[in-house]
């Protein structure tokens, strides 16, 4: 029996395939199936080729399909577009054999609304109820009015009745229900990474615009008022960048948000966190570069960079959340270990995981924080200057806010003395990049840090080996590769070489697989711990890699 | 009250940043601002070095990106005055875009410009208020150039109070500190300040020749245009409040902005659910 369809809607841009494709998902979430949706789009606002797909199950599903069991072209070249896609079972709806517009008339309705005629029929033919797809619309449509409602639930009903009309043979047998929607959530990975933050005590998100980050910035600011955090829209990302290092220096968790782009801009402002040893999160949604690159579509181009970035050495975490679960999670973590270590934390996503939308388990609602490194005002008695840059077993020196009394010193992105003030001299230039340094090994141990993980069977004849985004591909390839596991990195950098070593010790045939085009953790791997990995799986054209595609590239392999 | 830290300005004697130095204690002494008091962030340049002289809670950033690092610190914590210490050259060419995004936003911040007309940390290049034609070793046929205004700069970009000082007039300079930590919102003092190293041209006497004082002429510094008007006169150069508004700062023009400081918010426990 199927127990799994891959749906997919195309049109031009400004035709609304997103907003249906997503009217279209949550309808699939509420009917009680985990849902995966994947929209593609070019830079554009009018024209050009959108597409929203989805893939949707009674079990887990982690990523989107490349086989198509329904395509529905609202425009007239889609089906050309998608041929590869199509298979001799796939059904596809068009302006050939489902007269959109003319169904819209029918009903009076405003031809905007034709798109919902095609969810109808899709609804139908799928075996998902119709009544379902309504309580999506009348939620969707509720702030337009009962009459804008009422409209979109004709058209979607005019759909639905041509279907069953011209389409009764084709139709599937219903998906049975399994997901339990109020224990679970369908959201993107950006939505899932604010709300981690929230949770993580975030109180400021400066930004700039920059897809595929900029639903960060739109997520936190609708939400602003409701979680009690300021969001600012900058002037630029430097600008940006040195705001949230002000705050965080005057002890407000804050967060920024950028592409590759607006992080080269951050460079700077990233080393100037990393000095003065001032609390600092960003995000780094990643998408094909160079400069201004391919903005709407996804890439692994920038690993080694934000590893990198900035001139000279210092310490700081670089956190690759594979699905949204752990977008949430690691957002978390994020502003804890930024503040604890006192340092600069990026969060490495990409297009793909923060504008996709997945079924995840709903986060707990209470979240815990504590606060690291602050003194009491009644322990700080001297009118001397603080020592800032004490040098510790940790690395980590105490700090004391601006407006404590007797706490008074300076930050400084001068290289400095344990006072804070400016040095050129050797031994004290020696002694503070020492104690920068020292941070990293007190990082490993840190019993929050997230080590590699293996899914899969504890042995296998072949282990996979990705970061970030992949993770959700791979667990569903997983599931067709035989004798196949997975290690997934959720933090790179510092690099967990023990952990790494004890999981590889004993794998057979390693394989790495990443979206770029020369192997930045392979590299990566190798520099760390001496491993060479001559089998790697690359992929850098802007879309994720497929399950069946990332399946038969393993089998060739082997 | 404690001021200074025990380490010797670096500044070459008779650098224009001693007289601003000065006036900035003899404005806090007024207010009677402990040292805990109040957050200064300091620009890099000759002016920045102030960050290892001045004793109060201090953040000495990059070059040009002072600004948005003050504006942060007072979103952080809107309780504390917060002063930036910056040059020509940082404010008004490097971080400029900050400077004119912040002024806009009514940002709650004094930004001190030390204005000696070239750049001096680097040994004496054109900076973006130089005359056009000023010979220097980046411009060695002369500036092309116009020099950027500050002040009508910051008049037309929305600042609510503009002010020129001049370093060679403490008590007048120091007068103009204490109004300025006064102001609810974005305030720039530009300084006059002399660099007896590289700037030959604008020595004290020059100064004192050039300037007079805006207050001493029954100037109207709640009218907009008359501000303007004062901020393009080149040939002898106006000093005191040109400008001054009542406007609410930035972060009071947040909706429910709390009125406990960002910093002091208590985080130990968030509950998301009404989020989700």
């Amino acid at each position: 029996m199927n127990t799994s369809f891959n749906w997919k809607i195309a049109g031009a841009a400004g035709e609304g395939i997103k907003k249906a494709g997503l009217i279209f998902a949550k309808t699939c979430f509420k009917h009680g199936l985990s849902v995966h949706g994947y929209t593609e789009y070019p830079s554009l606002i009018r024209g050009g080729h959108n597409t929203f797909q989805i893939h949707a199950s009674a079990e887990d599903v982690f990523s989107p399909q490349f086989k198509l069991d329904i395509l529905v072209g609202i425009h007239e070249k889609a089906t050309q577009y998608h041929q590869s896609e199509i298979t001799p079972e796939t059904i596809t709806l068009s302006s050939d054999n489902l007269p959109l517009m003319k169904l819209v008339k029918q009903v009076k309705a405003h031809p905007k609304m034709k798109n919902m005629a095609a969810l109808g029929a899709s609804v139908f033919l799928l075996g998902l109820s119709l009544d379902t797809l309504k309580q999506t619309l009348a939620e969707v449509f509720a702030k337009k009015g009962q009459p804008v409602v009422q409209a979109n639930h004709q058209v979607a009903q005019a759909g639905y009745d041509f279907a069953s009309q011209n389409f009764k043979t084709q139709a599937k047998p219903a998906i049975p229900a399994k997901t339990k929607t109020d224990h679970h959530l369908f959201l993107t990975g950006n939505q899932a990474l604010s709300y981690g933050a929230i949770a993580g005590g975030l109180k400021l998100y400066v930004a700039y615009p920059m897809t595929p980050a900029t639903s960060i910035l739109h997520t936190l600011a609708a939400k602003a008022k409701a979680a009690n955090i300021i969001v600012r829209h900058a002037e630029d990302e430097i600008g940006t960048v040195n705001m949230a290092i002000g705050a965080g220096f005057a002890g407000v968790r804050s967060m920024v948000g950028t592409s590759g782009g607006g992080f080269s801009l951050m460079t700077e402002g990233l080393g100037l966190s990393g000095i003065t040893e001032t609390p600092l999160v960003i995000v780094n949604a990643m998408r094909p570069g160079p400069a201004s690159g391919m903005p709407t579509w996804s890439s692994q181009g920038d690993l080694l960079y934000a590893i990198h970035a900035s001139q000279d050495e210092f310490p700081r975490l670089v956190l690759t959340p594979g699905d949204p679960q752990e977008c949430f999670q690691l957002a978390k973590l994020a502003q804890n270990l930024a503040e604890k270590y006192q340092l600069p934390v990026i969060i490495l996503t990409d297009k793909y995981l923060g504008e996709s939308y997945f079924t995840i388990n709903k986060p707990t609602a209470q979240h815990q924080n504590q606060r690291y490194g602050l003194i009491n005002t009644q322990d700080l008695n001297s009118d001397q200057p603080f020592k800032r840059y004490q040098d510790t077993d940790t690395g980590v020196s105490p700090r004391p806010l601006p407006g404590q009394p007797n706490g008074v010193h300076l930050c400084n992105s001068y290289e400095h003395d344990e006072l804070g003030y400016a040095t050129e001299d050797s031994s004290q230039r020696i002694k503070q990049v020492n104690k920068r340094a020292k941070k990293t090994a007190h990082i490993l141990k840190d019993p929050d840090f997230v080590n590699p993980q293996l899914y899969g069977p504890k042995t296998a004849d072949q282990t996979l080996i990705s970061w970030g985004s992949n993770k959700g591909v791979i667990l569903q390839a997983l599931k067709q590769l035989k004798n196949t596991n997975f290690i997934h990195f959720p933090i790179v950098w510092p690099f967990p070489t023990a952990q790494f070593q004890t999981l590889t010790k004993t794998a057979k045939k390693l394989i790495t697989l990443e979206c770029n085009s020369t192997g930045q953790l392979n590299q990566l791997i190798r520099q760390q711990t001496g491993l060479t990995i001559k089998d790697q799986l690359l992929k850098y054209d802007g879309r994720p890699f497929f399950p069946q595609e990332l399946q038969e590239l393993v089998e060739k392999l082997s | 009250m404690k001021r200074t830290t025990q380490i010797q300005p670096t500044w070459c004697p008779g650098c224009g940043n001693f007289g601003i130095l000065g006036a900035i204690k003899q404005s806090l002494d007024k207010l009677n601002l402990q040292p805990h008091q109040l957050t200064v962030v300091y620009d890099v340049g000759c002016s920045g070095n102030m960050a290892d002289f001045i004793y109060s809670y201090g953040f000495h950033g990059l070059h040009g990106r002072t600004l948005p690092v003050a504006a942060g610190i007072k979103l952080a914590n809107h309780q504390l005055p917060v002063i930036a210490i910056i040059g020509d050259g940082g404010c008004y060419g490097e971080g400029l875009s900050h400077f004119v995004s912040l002024a806009r936003g009514n940002h709650h911040i004094l930004v001190i410009t030390h204005n000696n007309y070239l750049y001096s940390l680097t040994t004496g290049q054109m900076s973006p208020t130089s005359q056009k034609g000023t010979k220097t070793p980046s411009t060695p046929s002369g500036s092309i150039e116009e020099p950027f205004n500050p002040l009508a700069s910051a008049i037309i970009n929305h600042a609510t109070f503009v002010a020129r000082g001049f370093a060679g007039d403490i008590p007048h300079l120091a007068s103009l500190i204490e109004q300025g930590l006064n102001h609810q919102g974005f305030a720039l003092l530009d300084v006059l300040q002399p660099c007896i190293t590289y700037n030959k041209n604008m020595t004290y006497q020059w100064y004192r020749q050039h300037i007079y004082d805006l207050q001493k002429q029954n100037h109207n510094s709640g009218d907009k245009k008359t501000a303007l008007a004062k901020a393009l006169e080149t040939d002898k150069l106006p000093v005191g409040i040109f400008l001054q508004k009542k406007k609410p700062a930035y972060h009071q023009q947040i909706p429910g902005f709390p009125d406990t400081a960002l910093a002091q918010q208590d985080i130990s426990s968030i509950d998301i659910s009404s989020l989700l």
